[in-house]
């Protein structure tokens, strides 16, 4: 110790009856024998925990800083060399588990799709036009329940004036523990909204809404399994979820009828559209093929596939809307 | 001689001063034949034109009404004048907007609130010259009686609310006249803000229309304001009242502050002090604990709050709601927000005009919310904030740009301006708030926000007396002033939450105005006690 000590000049432990009104301050004479220890505990090589604290947020920022550093370097990379293939740690996090066909137990993890925790409920917002209802991301969500705790909640936009109470129920009946939201590991919130065209939002900072039925049910279904590793396959899927939305979903009565066509012979090679494993794919001609009303008249292998798809049954809340 | 000299002398003089005289009187003469003349003249013009004035019956300053008769004449409202009245002859009372004289003609405005119409008269076989100058010299404000015809015109009156039709005026009496100079203009008041810059023009500042505010209240963005504040009111009783609550008065002087020491008014008792009620809260709360269930309540609360703000009164109108639950305070919030989105319905369906007129004056975008109302967790909120690069602890309270902030976030993702925020921190809130059961740190209490800023502030409210003197006790609140408030839980109180918002401030948010003085008749703030 570099100086000596004096005993205290008065008594630490002397009760003075302070008045109320004024806020207060610790005592400065009874003080001494905390600061002390607090000393002594520095002389035995222990750091203050508020340091610790400091150190270890430091460490933090430095790591996320090496972290943008090389994701910018890898960026830079593909900029300056545009043949070069995606940085492989990234394919290699999305790389596919043989997940058997229809029950999606791939290693689908919310923390790196959507980017960490930060302890509260991570909210997909979907603002769809109730002229339309959404039905694959219907499905789709009735799949992500079976997967995650969701919290789903239905909402109307000034902008409607009024919707069906189908469309009000159709992501089924309100959670029993609905009031708390920290207890859930997703958010799923549709808003009946006078919009153009399908929007899902998700971070404001980080992700521009990402606009249209199919490219929102791309974005849910890569929440329940890894796409398709092999990009002939994965390509596949896309162009069937294309099809869907763009011809038989909006095209006129001929396209749909090709459509239709195209399908029958696809499905008479392979189980499921996109090969021996139930995919997006599936879930969109599915949802497209009922909404378009062409279920009844369509060709005997695309009858036989509707079946097999309905006996899944993932598709109920999709048939209830359109009863 | 000399005399006669001098009688000579002086004759001569005074015939030469004569002279003078006689040539000064001679112009006086003149003048005075001039002068009489002139005056002859116009004795005659106005004879001739008091005789030429045929129209002298139809028009005039009419005695004060001191209801010397009844007349059993039915006056025609602005608004009711449209084209399927077009030649009928109607009796109308309304105020010069605006009056116009050119030539032959005179152009006036009428208006009646916020609707006006256009009327003329003209030289002709009904109306004299002097009838038309008389209308054409009547003070801007003043209340006039018209007798008219009603006719359509082919092209549409851009300047009128009534578009479609104009008045021909046959009759015109002043019944109350205004003074000739204005301390403001009311088409200054209203002109939107950057309009008047650009151009040059005259706008009106905040202290000018307050300080004239009978006048500023005539201008269509106040009238619409405060129709549109009235229909907050109406929807407020009869969404409630439909729900099964009963409306209350309150006692506004009390003996002891209701939340905390500051903030409060004192005044003078007789031979002690009083304070003005800061909330009805505590009133509220033993209404329930009588067993009115559901209570609201509309009435003045008192904030002695030296702060002058674009959103702070001294006194302002609280709309204030309690009610009983059964198991879980959700149930209140649900109450609570459904009471909202029924006014904000309404508003939207029936008050369009209103809002469209104030849109006018103040831009601004349409209010949105959802149904249900969003309900956020305050946890949630602080990650957003964090996501988007605030710095805060977890139990810190929001601050007024962090609000702000997150209210932008919100809107931007869920697109509503109307959300609320639910779970906030313990330590942040009054004693008598529900600690959360799950976790001591958080608490059963709720914010509710209009376009990012706090409208209502609640909670469910601790119902048991011991465990609200423990509460008390941890906040360092004197037991013995708070003791009533304690005792009326010792004898079975419910469980229940309320909350309780400001007129104004729902009125100015709604609208997107930026000053709660606009949405407040004759505000208080800590530097305005008149008028």
């Amino acid at each position: 110790m570099p100086m000596y000590q004096v005993k205290p000049v008065c008594g630490g432990d002397i009760q003075i009856d302070l008045p109320t009104c004024m806020y207060k301050l610790p005592n400065i004479h009874a003080q001494q024998e905390h600061s002390c220890t607090s000393e002594h505990a520095l002389q035995n090589g222990e750091v203050d925990p508020a340091v610790k604290a400091l150190e270890a947020r430091q460490d933090e920022i430095m790591r996320k800083l090496y972290e943008l550093k090389a994701a910018v370097e890898g960026l830079a990379k593909t900029v300056t060399t545009p043949d070069a293939d995606l940085d492989l740690t990234v394919s290699s996090s999305l790389s596919p588990q043989s997940s058997s066909s229809t029950a999606f137990k791939g290693t689908a993890d919310l923390d790196t799709l959507l980017g960490k925790d930060l302890g509260a409920l991570r909210d997909i917002v979907i603002n769809a036009n109730p002229e339309h209802p959404p039905l694959t991301l219907l499905v789709l969500h009735s799949l992500l329940c079976q997967r995650y705790r969701v919290l789903s909640t239905v909402h109307v936009h000034s902008s409607v004036t009024s919707v069906p109470p189908q469309l009000m129920s159709c992501l089924g009946p309100r959670h029993v523990d609905s009031y708390a939201r920290h207890l859930f590991q997703l958010g799923f919130t549709l808003i009946w909204k006078n919009v153009p065209t399908l929007q899902m939002k998700f971070s404001i900072q980080n992700m521009c809404p990402i606009e249209g039925e199919a490219n929102v049910a791309r974005f849910l279904f890569k929440l329940l399994t890894p796409y398709p590793s092999d990009p002939a396959v994965a390509t596949l899927v896309d162009s069937w979820v294309d099809t869907a939305f763009f011809q038989l979903a909006e095209g006129s009565t001929k396209e749909r009828a090709a459509v239709l066509r195209s399908l029958n012979s696809a499905l008479g090679r392979n189980p499921w559209l996109a090969g021996p494993e139930f995919s997006l794919a599936d879930i969109a001609c599915f949802c497209c093929v009922q909404c378009s009303g062409s279920a009844s008249s369509a060709p005997a292998n695309v009858q036989r596939w509707l079946k097999s798809c309905e006996n899944l049954g993932h598709f109920s809340p999709a048939k209830l809307l359109l009863q | 001689m000399t005399k006669e000299e001098v009688q000579g002398a002086t004759e001569e003089e005074q015939q030469a001063q004569s002279k003078k005289a006689l040539k000064k009187q001679q112009k006086e003469a003149e003048k005075a034949a001039k002068k009489a003349e002139k005056q002859a003249k116009l004795a005659a013009e106005q004879q001739s034109t008091e005789e030429d004035d045929f129209a002298k019956d139809r028009y005039g300053v009419s005695a004060m009404v001191q209801s010397q008769q009844k007349l059993d004449r039915v006056l025609v409202k602005v608004q009711d004048l449209t084209p399927d009245k077009a030649d009928q002859l109607i009796w109308l009372r309304a105020r010069v907007h605006t009056s116009r004289a050119k030539g032959k003609q005179c152009f006036l405005v009428l208006r009646q609130q916020q609707f006006n119409v256009q009327a003329l008269v003209a030289v002709g076989d009904r109306a004299s010259k002097q009838m038309v100058k008389f209308a054409a010299n009547i003070n801007k404000e003043s209340i006039v009686d018209v007798e008219a015809v009603v006719r359509k015109v082919e092209q549409k009156i851009e300047s009128c609310s009534q578009q479609d039709v104009e008045l021909h005026m046959e009759r015109i009496f002043v019944i109350s006249q205004a003074e000739p100079r204005l301390p403001l203009q009311l088409e200054d008041a209203v002109r939107p803000d950057g309009e008047g810059e650009e151009e040059g023009r005259a706008t009106v500042n905040q202290d000018t229309k307050l300080d004239n505010r009978v006048i500023d209240l005539r201008t269509t963005t106040s009238q619409a304001v405060f129709r549109l504040q009235s229909g907050v009111c109406q929807l407020f009783r009869d969404t409630l009242i439909n729900k099964g609550f009963v409306e209350i008065q309150t006692p506004k002087i009390i003996s002891a502050a209701s939340e905390g020491g500051a903030n409060v008014f004192t005044v003078s008792y007789f031979k002690t002090s009083a304070y003005l009620a800061q909330s009805p809260q505590l009133y509220k709360q033993m209404c329930i604990c009588a067993d009115f269930d559901k209570v609201f309540c509309v009435g003045p609360v008192f904030r002695a709050e030296d702060s002058n703000t674009h959103r702070h009164l001294t006194e302002f109108v609280g709309l204030d709601i309690e009610m009983a639950f059964n198991y879980h305070y959700h149930e209140v919030i649900d109450s609570i927000t459904d009471t909202m989105v029924q006014i904000f319905k309404g508003l939207r369906d029936n008050f369009q005009t209103e809002i469209q007129t104030v849109n006018k004056q103040y831009p601004s975008e349409p209010f949105k919310f959802l149904e249900p109302t969003l309900r956020l967790e305050y946890t949630e909120g602080v990650a957003m904030l964090r996501e988007a690069g605030v710095e805060m602890g977890d139990e810190d309270d929001l601050s007024t740009p962090n609000e702000k902030l997150l209210g932008r976030l919100v809107r931007e993702k869920y697109d509503t301006d109307f959300y609320v925020l639910d779970k906030y921190p313990l330590a942040v809130r009054p004693f008598y708030t529900m600690p959360d059961p799950n976790n001591p740190k958080y608490s059963n209490s709720y914010d509710m926000f209009m376009r990012g800023e706090e409208i209502l502030s609640g909670a469910q409210r601790i119902h048991d007396a011991q465990l609200l003197t423990e509460r008390a006790q941890h906040h360092q609140i004197d037991l013995e002033k708070i003791k009533a408030y304690i005792d009326s839980f010792r004898y079975g109180a419910p469980p229940h939450g309320g909350g309780g918002i400001g007129l104004e401030r729902v009125c100015m948010l709604y609208l997107g105005l930026h000053n709660v003085r606009q949405t407040s008749m004759f505000p208080r703030d800590p530097k305005r006690l008149t008028p």
